[in-house]
């Protein structure tokens, strides 16, 4: 373990805007709330942040991306990955843990250059949570802490951040802050200690259920219809829990033409499970037509379906939906909850 | 601030292994089946085989329309460099490659999915249950038992169609019903007046008692309209055919093909199924305890 | 052959046909695939020759009701331009009004001429509608997207989700969470000015989550609401949305005046479903 100072790294920081190829991106202020956004100056990074409001997935998998471009003039279709390479400044563990969910996804069966070629280009510098959202429950899920996925993982111990090395991707960014860095005293160490201990005091979220649980929890739920009505009963089918969720994936395609009809783009945009038309095939049938089916399946998914293949439960609970919901129904604290009162 | 992104915006060179890239394939036949189907043969422009296994699909791009997933209907024994699809014009890229002609070209990815267990079907009666467009995969893998005849026992092909204006590869049909070591019955919903039928009229699970299933060696296959699943499935169990012995294409709109998309995700109780990897054909005793699936 | 593509108006400002004319260059592009017969506010020509025709405004005399029949019978396809047309949109406001008074306050002692109908209706309450471009006014890149799609043979691809979707994307702080807004406290009501003004309102409020997205939530990226301009989505959750608002302390008078801004004529149209 290492150690900066804050005013050292933020000169680091300030170094990599000036002078690094790579473009440098990290949690700011925005109104009220937090977004990674491109970083000006070490001044705008808010270290401190408690949730952003999209998960930093965006910079591997873009709302729109294109696929291809095509010339329709001359039937040309050129496969185009544009990939920016990135340094991302304070990601939380438990969106490490779901990029590490992520990158399963796009690895498996047909690799997706898109996504993955966007993941090696970037290096993720970690930071611990010291100020907690109200509606995470990452403690319960057990993303507050993580020891992978980070390239370097920071802990703010007041006049400095200690640092943890993940990769060689981690050392070589290291590098670049020179003297700088320093090896890490038993006083540092024993702050970090504490740092996390103080850490599990800080969720107020009251989640009753153990994450293992939810497999078997959500197998016996599947068949009770009338849970999900009720539930789902106020359901905008607005997405809003799809999109703001670090673990979501699902995508549509569009081909996207300019006027003239000469060329266009098809291009990949973000979908969610939850929108009225996802289940739609030719001729108009909808296999998942009631806005309960959809909110079934959401919680399959992050509870079932992804733990089955690939051993992982699809939550991190960082708290995105349940806060983002504007009819409150969204809380998978309170789903859960309920599964584990009724079945107790 | 979008400059500066632009400066640092790199393109990947070579991103052809993107499993969203198509091959180029020209139209090399067309014919029109039924007033809104055609049979499009295709040859891929790299010469290159297909190499499909009946059953599997492929996703058909049109620059500046979009991809739609359609079943492989031509047999992997037949046409070496060339394979066949059967569209019903439904949507915008259905509706446009109808529009093309002979020469034109269109984009491929696939195939895809898990076709039939032909291996599995050795050995044993084939029972063929197609439902209008259904018979599209179907026909890839009857062609295919009907080239490896002596690898299969009986072979029964049970077709239904609204009318008899719908009922497609007349030619193939004809044949299958003039062969001698082929149970092919062929039926309507409906006839209308002055038209020539002399097949049943009347819903496909009605010629499904007519069939001598023995059930320790017979094997189902099936395929049509979402509704016409439930009631083939019901007359199924009235001859007591063990459901692993049943075998469905289930259609879903397959976006991606290599299961991220989500959009072909069956869900179950137990897990979910990906129409586009762990089918689109599927062991009916798999499947049953879906709730989405049928 | 380019199709023919004739613009009309009925009841409503011509903001959308102002839309179109604003393509500027892109209007010359636009000639590239298609040909313009007839358009008030760019040529003088006029044409009864058309393959498509926008029709832009609500349906509000018999005259109105007379003539969108005609163009009906001329074109091949009837593409209703902007929510006046496809929604009955902001004339509908009166809908819901004594019709007497409406037009006593806005003609004053002239109300008697008056041959309007006391609803404002949208085209596909006269004639079979094709294809609606939302919106007040429509975007231009929508307007783009449905044009090349006629002309290429295809079902444009207008969004059935909400708003919501759009805005979550471009990571707008939600309009209910602005201000260090908590939608965990319930009765929220709070002043918020209203965007572009001096004045003053009870909020916050939004429509985005029951009006149909295509607009990329324009509105919300620039500081100010979604009013619902584009209509209700297919299958409004508009209890579930009522209960939103009444968290945030707007009264039900307040969010039926709201919802009448634009979803007037929808509203009856559902009520008789």
């Amino acid at each position: 373990m290492k150690v900066i100072d804050k005013s050292d790294f933020d000169v680091f920081v300030d170094n990599l805007i000036a002078n690094d190829d790579r473009e440098v991106v990290g949690v700011q202020e925005k109104d009220s709330k937090f977004a990674f956004e491109t970083l000006q100056s070490a001044d705008d990074l808010r270290l401190d942040y408690d949730v952003t409001i999209l998960p930093p997935k965006k910079y591997f998998m873009p709302q729109r991306e294109t696929l291809i471009e095509y010339n329709l003039d001359e039937g040309e279709t050129t496969p185009v990955n544009r990939v920016v390479p990135r340094i991302i400044l304070g990601i939380h563990p438990y969106d490490l843990v779901a990029i590490e969910q992520m990158d399963k996804v796009f690895e498996d069966t047909h690799e997706d250059p898109h996504y993955l070629e966007k993941r090696r280009k970037s290096v993720l510098v970690g930071v611990n949570m010291e100020n907690v959202s109200d509606k995470s429950f990452a403690k319960t899920m057990g993303t507050a802490t993580t020891d992978s996925g980070y390239d370097i993982m920071l802990t703010d111990i007041g006049d400095m951040y200690t640092i943890e090395v993940g990769s060689s991707k981690g050392s070589a960014l290291l590098d670049k802050a020179g003297s700088a860095i320093d090896d890490v005293g038993p006083e540092e160490i024993k702050k970090v200690k504490q740092f996390k201990e103080e850490l599990s005091e800080k969720f107020r979220t009251d989640p009753k259920f153990d994450p293992f649980e939810l497999p078997s929890l959500l197998k016996e739920y599947y068949g009770k219809d009338q849970f999900w009505e009720k539930n789902s009963e106020d359901c905008l089918s607005c997405g809003t829990c799809n999109l703001v969720c670090p673990t979501c994936y699902c995508f549509d395609v569009q081909d996207i033409n300019d006027i003239s009809l000469s060329e266009g783009e098809r291009m990949r945009t973000w979908d969610g499970c939850m929108l009225e038309a996802f289940a739609e095939v030719a001729g108009d049938e909808n296999f998942r037509e009631e806005k309960a089916a959809r909110y079934r399946h959401r919680y399959m998914r992050k509870g079932r379906y992804m733990y089955n293949r690939f051993g992982d439960i699809a939550c991190v609970g960082c708290g995105r939906c349940s806060e983002q919901c504007l009819p409150d129904i969204a809380d998978p604290v309170d789903i859960f909850n309920q599964m584990k009162e009724g079945t107790s | 601030m979008k400059e500066s992104n632009l400066t640092k915006e790199e393109n990947v060179e070579n991103p052809g292994t993107s499993p969203y890239s198509t091959q180029k394939a020209r139209i090399i036949g067309e014919r029109q089946m039924t007033t809104d189907s055609k049979l499009f043969t295709l040859e891929l422009q790299s010469g290159e085989r297909l190499n499909h296994d009946p059953g599997q699909f492929v996703e058909l791009s049109i620059p500046g329309v979009g991809e739609a997933p359609i079943s492989v209907t031509s047999s992997p024994t037949r046409r070496l460099d060339s394979f066949e699809l059967c569209v019903r014009a439904v949507g915008n890229v259905t509706n446009t490659l109808h529009e093309m002609n002979v020469g034109d070209s269109v984009g491929i990815r696939g195939p895809f999915g898990t076709g039939f267990p032909v291996e599995e079907f050795q050995g044993n009666d084939l029972l063929f249950i197609a439902g209008g467009l259904g018979i599209a995969p179907l026909r890839s893998l009857i062609n295919y038992t009907l080239d490896r005849r002596d690898e299969y026992n009986d072979l029964n092909i049970l077709y239904g169609c609204k009318r008899p204006c719908e009922q497609m590869f007349e030619d193939e049909v004809d044949h299958w019903a003039r062969r001698q070591d082929i149970y092919h019955e062929a039926t309507v919903d409906f006839c209308p007046d002055k038209v020539c039928w002399d097949g049943n009229i009347g819903v496909i699970t009605e010629l499904i008692p007519g069939v001598d299933i023995d059930l320790d060696n017979t094997y189902a296959i099936v395929c049509g309209p979402p509704v016409m699943y439930r009631f083939v499935l019901e007359e199924l169990d009235e001859k007591e055919l063990p459901h692993e012995q049943i075998y469905l294409s289930l259609e879903r709109r397959m976006k991606c093909g290599i299961g991220k998309c989500g959009h072909c995700q069956i869900n179950g109780a137990e897990e979910v199924l990906y129409a586009c990897q762990d089918g689109p054909v599927f062991n009916y005793e798999r499947v049953e305890g879906f709730e989405e699936a049928i | 052959m380019k199709p023919k593509v004739a613009f009309f108006d009925f009841a409503g400002c011509e903001g959308d046909q102002l839309q179109v004319a604003n393509l500027e260059e892109r209007l010359l592009d636009l000639l590239e695939i298609v040909e313009i017969v007839n358009f008030r506010e760019v040529i003088s020509q006029k044409s009864d020759d058309y393959d498509i025709a926008f029709v832009e405004g609500s349906i509000a005399t018999d005259h109105d009701a007379e003539r969108l029949e005609e163009i009906r019978g001329n074109a091949d396809i009837l593409v209703a331009l902007g929510s006046c047309a496809a929604i009955g949109g902001i004339n509908s406001i009166r809908n819901s009004q004594d019709p007497e008074k409406v037009e006593e306050r806005v003609y004053g002692e002239d109300a008697d001429k008056v041959e309007a109908w006391d609803k404002a209706k949208a085209a596909d309450a006269i004639v079979d509608v094709d294809h609606y471009i939302y919106g007040c006014p429509i975007d231009k890149d929508e307007f783009i997207h449905v044009v090349e799609s006629l002309v290429q043979g295809k079902e444009p691809n207008i969004p059935t989700y909400p708003v919501c979707v759009e805005c979550k994307m471009n990571e707008n702080v939600c309009v209910f969470a602005r201000n260090g807004g908590d939608k965990s406290i319930s009765s929220a009501k709070r002043e918020v000015q209203v965007p572009g003004s001096q004045e003053v309102e009870q909020g916050p409020f939004c429509l985005g989550p029951v009006t149909r997205a295509g607009c990329d939530a324009k509105c919300i990226n620039e500081g100010t609401t979604c009013w619902g301009c584009r209509g209700l989505v297919d299958n409004p959750n508009q209890n579930a949305h009522k209960k939103v608002l009444d968290k945030y302390g707007l009264t039900v008078e307040e969010v039926l005046n709201k919802y009448n801004l634009y979803f007037g004529w929808q509203q009856e149209e559902r009520k008789d479903e």
